[in-house]
C-alpha cells in the first residue's frame, strides 16, 4: 500500500473532513517560472565561480596576505638565523679573548715562579 | 572504492527532478502554513533556493531515503523565522476559497462549504506542532516516518501527536458545531 493509501486506511471522524479541507493547493505558474530562472542563474553563478576561482582569488588583495606573510616569515626566519650566526661569533670570539687573557696571565705566573 | 563524484549537470538534473516532483507539496505546505498566497510564494521559492544550496550534501546523507521530508524541514525552519522575523502568527486568515474551490463541484461547495470552513477554522486553533502534522499527513499525504523526519522527532512521538491532534480538533469542531 502507498502511504497515502496507508494515510487513508480506517480514516473517521473529522478526518474525511480534513482530508478535504487541507486540499494540495496547485502553485501560481509565474512562480515555477520565476524559482526555475532563479536556480539556473545561480547554477551558472556557481559554475562560473568555480571555474575563475584561482584566478579571482589572485586577483583579490586580501587572499595575497597568506602568501606575503609566508614570504614574510620566511625572510624573518632567514634573518634570524643570521642573526643567530653573527651572535655565535662574537661569542666565540669573546670566549677566544678571555681564553688567550687567562692563558697570557697563566704564562706569566710560571715565568714567575720559575725565576723565584 | 570510492564512487566517483557526480558532474555539476548530473546534480542539476536530479535537482530539477526533485523540484518538479515535490513543488505542489512545498507549496501546499507554505500555503496552510502561512496563510496567504503571497507568503506562501516567498516561502517556496527560498525553501527551493535553500535546498539547492545544500542539495548534495543531502542526497549523501539521505542514504537513498525520500527527500521530501528534508525538503518540508527547511521550509518549516523558514516558516519559524517568518514568525519570528514577524514576531505574530498569521493575521491573514486562510484563503479558504482558493483550495476548497479548486477542487469541488458547486453542489458539494454549497453543501460542505460550512462544516470545511468549520475544520479549517478548528485546524487553525491548534497548536503549531500539532497544525503541522495534520497539514503534512492530510495537504501532502505523508506518512507517519515521513512527518517523523520533517519534524525531528521519533515515530511513535509523531504517532501520539497526530493522534491528540485529531482528537483536540474534534472538539473545536464540536463546540463550534454547538455539540460541544
Amino acid at each position: 500500500m502507498s502511504p497515502a493509501g496507508e494515510a487513508n486506511a480506517g480514516e473517521r471522524g473529522v478526518e474525511p473532513l480534513l482530508r478535504r479541507a487541507l486540499a494540495p493547493v496547485e502553485p501560481p505558474a509565474d512562480l515555477s517560472t520565476r524559482v526555475t530562472h532563479k536556480l539556473e542563474s545561480i547554477s551558472e553563478l556557481a559554475a562560473e565561480e568555480l571555474e575563475g576561482w584561482e584566478l579571482a582569488a589572485m586577483r583579490d588583495p586580501r587572499n595575497w596576505v597568506r602568501p606575503a606573510a609566508a614570504v614574510l616569515g620566511g625572510t624573518a626566519a632567514g634573518a634570524g638565523l643570521v642573526l643567530l650566526r653573527l651572535h655565535q661569533r662574537h661569542r666565540d670570539r669573546d670566549r677566544g679573548t678571555v681564553r688567550s687573557a687567562v692563558e697570557r696571565v697563566s704564562s706569566s705566573a710560571r715565568k714567575l715562579f720559575a725565576s723565584r | 572504492m570510492v564512487a566517483a563524484s557526480k558532474s555539476k549537470a548530473e546534480v542539476d538534473a536530479e535537482f530539477s527532478e526533485l523540484y518538479r516532483t515535490h513543488l505542489r507539496d512545498v507549496y501546499s505546505y507554505a500555503y496552510y502554513r502561512v496563510g496567504n498566497h503571497h507568503d506562501a510564494e516567498d516561502l517556496t521559492e527560498q525553501t527551493f533556493l535553500q535546498a539547492y544550496r545544500h542539495f548534495e550534501r543531502a542526497q549523501r546523507e539521505s542514504a537513498g531515503r525520500p527527500l521530501r521530508p528534508w525538503l518540508i524541514r527547511i521550509a518549516h525552519n523558514l516558516a519559524a523565522n517568518h514568525y519570528r522575523y514577524r514576531s505574530r502568527r498569521p493575521q491573514t486568515s486562510l484563503d479558504e476559497s482558493a483550495p476548497i474551490a479548486a477542487l469541488h463541484s458547486t453542489e458539494e461547495l454549497v453543501a460542505g462549504r460550512d462544516e470545511l470552513a468549520r475544520v479549517l477554522d478548528g485546524v487553525k486553533q491548534l497548536p503549531d506542532d500539532r497544525r503541522e502534522a495534520l497539514i503534512m499527513r492530510f495537504a501532502l499525504g505523508m506518512d507517519n516516518r515521513e512527518i517523523a523526519r520533517a519534524l525531528g522527532r521519533s515515530d511513535g512521538a509523531t504517532k501520539v501527536l497526530i493522534h491528540r491532534a485529531i482528537k483536540q480538533l474534534e472538539g473545536v469542531v464540536a463546540v463550534a458545531e454547538g455539540r460541544g
